[in-house]
C-alpha cells in the first residue's frame, strides 16, 4: 500500500487537509503536525480548503498547498481558526462540476486526486474529519491512500475515541450558555428549554446539563416520556424557585408523543415520481424542532410558562479550550508518529492516558453514544436530574 | 399496436418511473413518465431519485426487517456499506459512501424490498406499451404522455423516439423542462412536442447560479429561441415558488415580460414548493440543503397569482397548478 504514493525513504513529504465543517482547533492540529513533521526533517504541506487545492490549484492564486515552513507554524495562533480553509463537501468520489456543456454533474475524482499526490511526491496525507469524513477516507485509503485520519466533533460521538477535539470546546460554551439561560429563567420566572446539538449521541446534552445540575436531560439514547418529566418539574417548581431548566438534545426521542411534522403537501404525485404518502412520512428534523416540541407539550402539561431557545451551531465558532488545544496538538504529532511507523488507513484515538491509533475500519460504521448504564447517567440520576425515563 | 417487437437500434433510456392518471402535467387525464438525470441542482429540489442519470440504490427502513434478517451485511454486499448500531435501533444503517457501488444485483438479493433500484434502462416500446394503458382516457380526455425528469433533454434521442411513438400512437405529448442543455438536444425533441412546460426558476443570472449551480443566460436563450422557431408549439411557463428565494412579485413580473411578447406561451403557472421530496432524500443518503425552507402562505401564492391572471386577462382567480 505505502509504496503506490509517494516516494519511500527517509526524506518524506506529507500533507495534511481539512474537511468540511469547522471546529475550534484546528490551528492546534495542524501546528502539532507541522512542528512534529519538522522535528523529523520533513516537508509537510497544507492542502486549501478540504481537497480544492490539489485538485483546482488553478483557483489559488499563491498555490494551492501551502507549505508548513517552521517559521510559519511558530507564529500560528493555535487558539484562532483554520489556516487553510474548508471546503462545503470534501468528497473526491463525487465532486460537483460545471461540465464544458455547461450542465452540473458530479464526477469522481479520486484516481485524480491520487495521481496529484503521487505528482507531487506526497508520501501521506493526515486528514482532519468528522464522522462521514472517516468513511471517505476508508475508502480512498482501499485504492491506495496513505491516510491517517483525525477525529473532530461538537458532538464527541466518533466511536473509538474517547474523546474527538472540538468537543471539550462546545462543551464549555453550552455550559456556560445554559448558565445564562437558567438565569434568564430565574428571573422570568419561567422553564427554558434548551437545544444542544446531538443528534445521535447525547454527551453534550448530558454533560452539560450535569455541569449546570439542569432539572431534565433528554437524549436520543432514552427515548424520553414527557409527562414524567413534566411530573418532575412540578415537584421542583414552587414559590420559592418559580423556574426551571430543560436541556434537549435535538436528536432526542420520545414516547408516545410523534415528532412534530411539516404538515403533508396536497401537491399532486404527477409532480414528484416518487413521491408517496409513505415517504413523505419522515421529515429531516431541523435545528431548534427538539427545543420547540418539548417546551409546547410541558407547557400543556404543566400550569408554567416555558420559551425554547437553541444553542445549535453556535458552538462551533471561537477559541479552543485548554483542552482542546492539548488534544489538537497531541493529535496532530500522533499522525506523524503513524506516518514515521507506517501506520496507514488508521485513524488517532484518545484512550486516557494514551494517544493512539486505530483502523479506520474499527471507527465508521458506528456511533459513540451514552451507554444507558454509564457513569454519566448514574451521576445525573443521584443529583436528581431528570433524564425523561425512570429506568 | 401492443407488443411490438423491439427494434435493436431503437434508443433505449433510463426511466425513473411511470406514473399513470396524472392531471397537472398537461391537457387532460396523462401518464408521465420520469426520465433519470439532470443538469441543475436545485437547492429546493422535490425529487433527488432523479438527479443522478445512472440507475442508483435507495434504502427504504419501513420494508426491512433490521436485525431478524441481516442479510445485507454479508457477502456479496460490498464490505461496510450496511451496518448496526448497538442498542435497541433494530434497523440496518447504511453508510452511502460504500453503498453507492450496490446494483441491480444487490437489491434483488434483499427479501423484503427495501432495498430498491431507482431507475431502469426501458426501450421505447417497453415506456409506449405501458403509456397506451389508459389510451380510453386520453381520447376521453384529450390527455396523453408528458415525459418529465429530471432532464428530458438530457436524453434527446431516447425522448424524441418516445414522443415521436406515442403521436404515431395518436397520443398528445409534452414535456416538462429547464433547458439547460445545448440547443441541438432541444432541436431534437421539440418537433414531436405539442406543450413544452418549462421552469423559469430565478431571473437574475447570479441567483440562478446561486440557487441551482448555472447561470440562466443559455436557458433564457433556448426559450426565446424555442418560441421562436416552433410556433405551433404551446408553451406554458412555470415557476416552483420558494419564500426567500424566488416568492417574489419582481421575479413574476420579469416572467411576464419575457413570455408575454410570445402568443405561443399560453400559460405561466406557479408551483409552491413542497417537502415531499424529504423522505426520499433520506432513502438515499443525499444531504438536503434547504431543509429550513417554508411553503409558501396561500395569501402570497393568491397575490402572486392575480399578477399572472391580470397579465393573461383572466377575470376570476385561477387556482395555482398545484395545491
Amino acid at each position: 500500500m505505502s509504496t503506490e504514493i509517494g516516494h519511500a525513504g527517509s526524506l518524506r513529504r506529507i500533507a495534511i487537509n481539512v474537511g468540511a465543517g469547522y471546529v475550534p482547533g484546528m490551528n492546534a492540529v495542524i501546528m502539532g503536525a507541522a512542528l512534529a513533521a519538522g522535528k523529523q526533517g520533513w516537508e509537510i504541506f497544507g492542502i486549501r480548503d478540504g481537497f480544492d487545492g490539489l485538485l483546482h490549484p488553478e483557483r489559488y492564486p499563491d498555490g494551492g498547498m501551502v507549505p508548513l515552513s517552521p517559521q510559519l507554524v511558530e507564529n500560528l495562533d493555535p487558539a484562532a481558526g483554520g489556516i487553510l480553509g474548508q471546503s462545503v463537501r470534501v468528497d473526491p468520489f463525487h465532486v460537483r462540476k460545471v461540465n464544458q456543456e455547461g450542465m452540473v454533474e458530479e464526477v469522481d475524482m479520486s484516481d485524480d486526486l491520487l495521481k496529484r499526490l503521487k505528482a507531487e511526491n506526497i508520501d501521506a496525507l493526515i486528514s482532519i474529519v468528522g464522522g462521514r469524513g472517516l468513511s471517505i477516507f476508508y475508502k480512498l485509503h482501499r485504492k491506495g491512500l496513505n491516510t491517517v485520519c483525525i477525529p473532530r466533533s461538537i458532538e464527541n460521538d466518533i466511536a473509538a475515541t474517547a474523546v474527538s477535539f472540538g468537543f471539550n470546546t462546545a462543551l464549555s460554551f453550552t455550559i456556560e450558555m445554559l448558565d445564562r439561560a437558567r438565569q434568564a429563567a430565574q428571573s422570568a420566572r419561567k422553564i427554558a428549554v434548551v437545544e444542544v446539538q446531538g443528534s445521535q449521541a447525547g454527551w453534550l446534552a448530558l454533560q452539560a446539563g450535569i455541569a449546570v445540575c439542569a432539572d431534565a436531560v433528554l437524549i436520543p439514547e432514552i427515548p424520553c416520556d414527557l409527562k414524567n418529566v413534566a411530573g418532575r418539574l412540578k415537584e421542583k417548581i414552587s414559590p420559592r424557585r418559580p423556574y426551571g431548566l430543560v436541556v434537549v438534545a435535538e436528536g432526542a426521542k420520545f414516547i408516545n408523543k410523534p415528532q412534530k411534522e411539516e404538515p403533508a403537501s396536497s401537491l399532486k404525485a404527477s409532480l414528484s415520481p416518487l413521491a408517496t404518502g409513505e415517504a413523505s412520512d419522515h421529515v429531516i428534523k431541523r435545528s431548534g424542532q427538539a427545543a420547540e416540541t418539548v417546551a409546547t407539550e410541558l407547557q400543556l402539561l404543566i400550569a408554567e410558562e416555558t420559551y425554547p431557545l437553541v444553542i445549535g451551531p453556535w458552538v462551533r465558532g471561537g477559541a479552543p479550550t485548554a483542552v482542546d488545544r492539548q488534544l489538537g496538538l497531541a493529535y496532530g504529532a500522533g499522525a506523524v508518529r503513524a506516518v514515521r511507523v507506517g501506520k496507514y488507513g488508521m485513524m488517532m484515538a484518545f484512550a486516557p492516558p494514551d494517544i493512539k491509533f486505530v483502523p479506520l475500519a474499527e471507527a465508521i460504521n458506528k456511533v459513540r453514544t451514552v451507554p444507558v448504564d454509564s457513569e454519566f447517567i448514574k451521576i445525573a440520576r443521584s443529583i436528581g436530574i431528570c433524564l425523561g425515563r425512570e429506568l | 399496436m401492443k407488443n411490438q417487437p423491439n427494434n435493436p437500434s431503437a434508443p433505449t433510456g433510463t426511466v425513473l418511473n411511470i406514473q399513470r392518471y396524472c392531471s397537472h402535467d398537461g391537457p387532460g387525464i396523462r401518464t408521465t413518465v420520469f426520465l433519470k438525470g439532470c443538469s441543475l441542482r436545485c437547492k429546493w429540489c422535490g425529487n433527488p431519485e432523479s438527479i443522478r442519470i445512472k440507475p442508483e440504490i435507495a434504502y427504504d427502513p419501513k420494508k426491512c426487517t433490521g436485525k431478524k434478517c441481516g442479510l445485507c451485511l454479508k457477502s456479496p454486499f460490498p464490505e461496510g456499506a450496511f451496518y448496526f448500531v448497538d442498542g435497541d435501533d433494530e434497523h440496518v444503517k447504511v453508510n452511502w459512501d460504500l453503498a453507492m457501488d450496490c446494483d441491480e444485483t444487490h437489491a434483488s438479493l434483499c427479501p423484503t424490498g427495501a432495498l430498491e433500484m431507482f431507475g431502469k434502462l426501458m426501450t421505447v416500446n417497453e415506456v409506449l406499451d405501458e403509456v397506451e394503458k389508459d389510451a380510453s382516457f386520453y381520447r376521453n380526455t384529450g390527455g396523453g404522455m408528458t415525459i418529465s425528469g429530471g432532464e428530458v433533454m438530457l436524453q434527446p434521442d431516447f425522448a424524441a423516439a418516445l414522443l415521436k411513438g406515442a403521436h404515431e400512437r395518436g397520443f398528445n405529448t409534452a414535456v416538462e423542462t429547464a433547458c439547460n442543455v445545448p440547443w441541438a438536444n432541444i432541436e431534437k425533441v421539440l418537433p414531436h412536442v405539442d406543450t413544452m412546460l418549462h421552469d423559469h426558476k430565478l431571473t437574475i443570472s447570479e441567483r440562478h447560479k446561486k440557487w441551482t449551480g448555472v447561470g440562466n443566460e443559455r436557458i433564457l436563450a433556448n426559450f426565446k429561441k424555442a418560441y421562436e422557431t416552433f410556433p405551433n408549439t404551446e408553451f406554458i411557463a412555470r415557476t416552483p415558488l420558494i419564500p426567500g428565494v424566488n416568492a417574489d412579485e419582481e421575479h413574476i413580473r420579469a416572467v411576464l415580460a419575457f413570455i408575454k411578447p410570445y402568443k405561443n406561451v399560453i400559460d405561466y403557472e406557479l408551483l409552491p414548493y413542497h417537502r415531499f421530496g424529504l423522505g426520499k432524500y433520506e432513502m438515499l443518503g443525499v444531504v438536503y440543503e434547504l431543509d429550513d425552507y417554508k411553503t409558501p402562505s396561500d395569501d402570497l401564492v393568491k397575490r402572486l397569482q392575480a399578477i399572472i391572471d391580470e397579465a393573461f386577462g383572466r377575470s376570476g382567480p385561477k387556482t395555482p397548478a398545484v395545491k
